[in-house]
């Protein structure tokens, strides 16, 4: 394989792990394995969520490098898993270049569920969660349809290439919305557990956590844009519930 | 008893509906899911003998934390497949809606003492899992060492 080809190969599987949603250690060390395998002098990488950088030094001593910038992620843990398991037989066989782009293209259109049973396990999470977090049953199965509802409404808004932010500002509002005019007219129980289950589809928990892990572990600049766009995504849905609270009179 | 079962199986359910969302398929799919029973009886279990919530988050992140370390091994798959979703129930979903609440009807102090213990929950919950990985990160490394000292001890 060419230094060219090598460093494509490399920062495509990196940005896809990126992207599928694996930590930034798991990225640096997967790359620099499969740079190393195929004999490179040097390797250095530095990743950030949004882009990743990578230079090699060649057996010539010449240097070639690569970026890659990231502006979405989907978490996906089966892709994740497989190319996982192709960056390791990649570093024990050292297959050709157009071996490598056909196994990450076949990684890449691996299957995913249909759209419609996505939005019945949002309707599941965010029923279930208001009961776990103290609804009664019929709380519960108030959430689960707005739970569903919810994810064709941020589909369609994550379609119409709004930006993050204001995505969750009008998701957030039109969720808070119904559920507090339908609680007022007798639909639902407590509004409160109904807005919660619904919040657990919204809120970026796992980014949170994760990265709070990146800035522990000692990726502090991950772990600070991580964090950053957690709080704006929350600060978002709380604008999106003060403002569906306010318009139909204040408290809740 | 039967609100702790209740809530139990419903973390479980939730849980299990993230992992769909996350398109975690076949068997790894059931054992994604019980790792989010397995974090909130854990958290349920210490009650009463912890009073505080932030610990016993710290203790139910590494149990499940240990759970993802091992089936990540038998199934030989990155830990955050079953991490991610085993540590579902508990995001401070509900902390974070009460400060937003706070912050609704104007109760500013008790809004920043809200929103200052949504993050120390979450602080538990991420420091609880890096107990553990790195734990684990060493036990590996440890083992590799013996095992190449046991390799060069048959030239001797």
């Amino acid at each position: 394989m060419q230094p060219e080809q090598l460093l494509t190969c490399a920062l495509d599987i990196g940005e896809q792990m990126l992207i599928s949603g694996a930590e930034i250690g798991r990225v640096e060390d997967s790359i620099r394995h499969i740079c190393s395998a195929y004999g490179c002098g040097r390797t250095d990488v530095f990743t950030i969520t949004s882009s990743i950088v990578v230079s090699i030094e060649d057996t010539d001593r010449k240097f070639y490098t690569q970026t890659r910038r990231i502006t979405a992620t989907h978490t996906d843990l089966t892709r994740l898993d497989r190319l996982n398991a192709l960056s390791r037989r990649i570093c024990a066989a050292r297959p050709s270049f157009d071996r490598v782009q056909e196994e990450l293209q076949h990684i890449c259109s691996g299957k995913t569920y249909p759209r419609w049973f996505e939005a019945l396990a949002s309707a599941l999470i965010a029923g279930a969660f208001a009961v776990f977090f103290g609804g009664s049953w019929f709380d519960g199965l108030v959430a689960a349809p707005l739970g569903f509802a919810l994810r064709y409404i941020t589909w369609l808004l994550q379609r119409a290439r709004l930006n993050q932010i204001f995505t969750n500002v009008v998701a957030s509002f039109l969720m808070c919305f119904c559920a507090i005019s339908m609680t007022r007219a007798g639909v639902g129980h407590d509004v409160n557990m109904i807005i919660i289950g619904n919040i657990m589809l919204l809120i970026p928990g796992i980014a949170l956590t994760n990265s709070l892990r990146d800035m522990i572990s000692g990726d502090i600049m991950s772990g600070m844009l991580r964090f950053f766009d957690a709080v704006l995504v929350a600060a978002a849905i709380a604008a999106g519930f003060i403002l569906a609270a306010s318009m139909l009179g204040g408290a809740v | 008893m039967k609100d702790a079962i209740i809530q139990i199986l419903m973390g479980y359910l939730g849980s299990l509906g993230f992992n769909i969302l996350f398109n975690i398929r076949g068997r790894k799919l059931l054992i994604a899911s019980f790792g989010g029973l397995i974090s909130w009886a854990v958290f349920l279990a210490l009650e009463s003998l912890l009073p505080s919530e932030a610990i016993r988050y710290f203790l139910s992140a590494a149990a499940v934390t240990v759970y993802g370390e091992v089936f990540a091994r038998i199934e030989k798959t990155p830990t955050t497949t079953f991490l991610v979703p085993s540590v579902i129930p508990l995001i401070p979903g509900s902390s974070l809606y009460y400060t937003m609440n706070y912050a609704l009807n104007k109760q500013w102090a008790a809004f920043s003492q809200r929103g200052f213990y949504t993050l120390q929950l979450a602080l538990s919950l991420a420091v609880g899992i890096i107990a553990v990985t790195t734990l684990t990160r060493l036990l590996t490394l440890v083992r590799k060492k013996l095992r190449k000292a046991e390799f060069f001890s048959h030239f001797h």
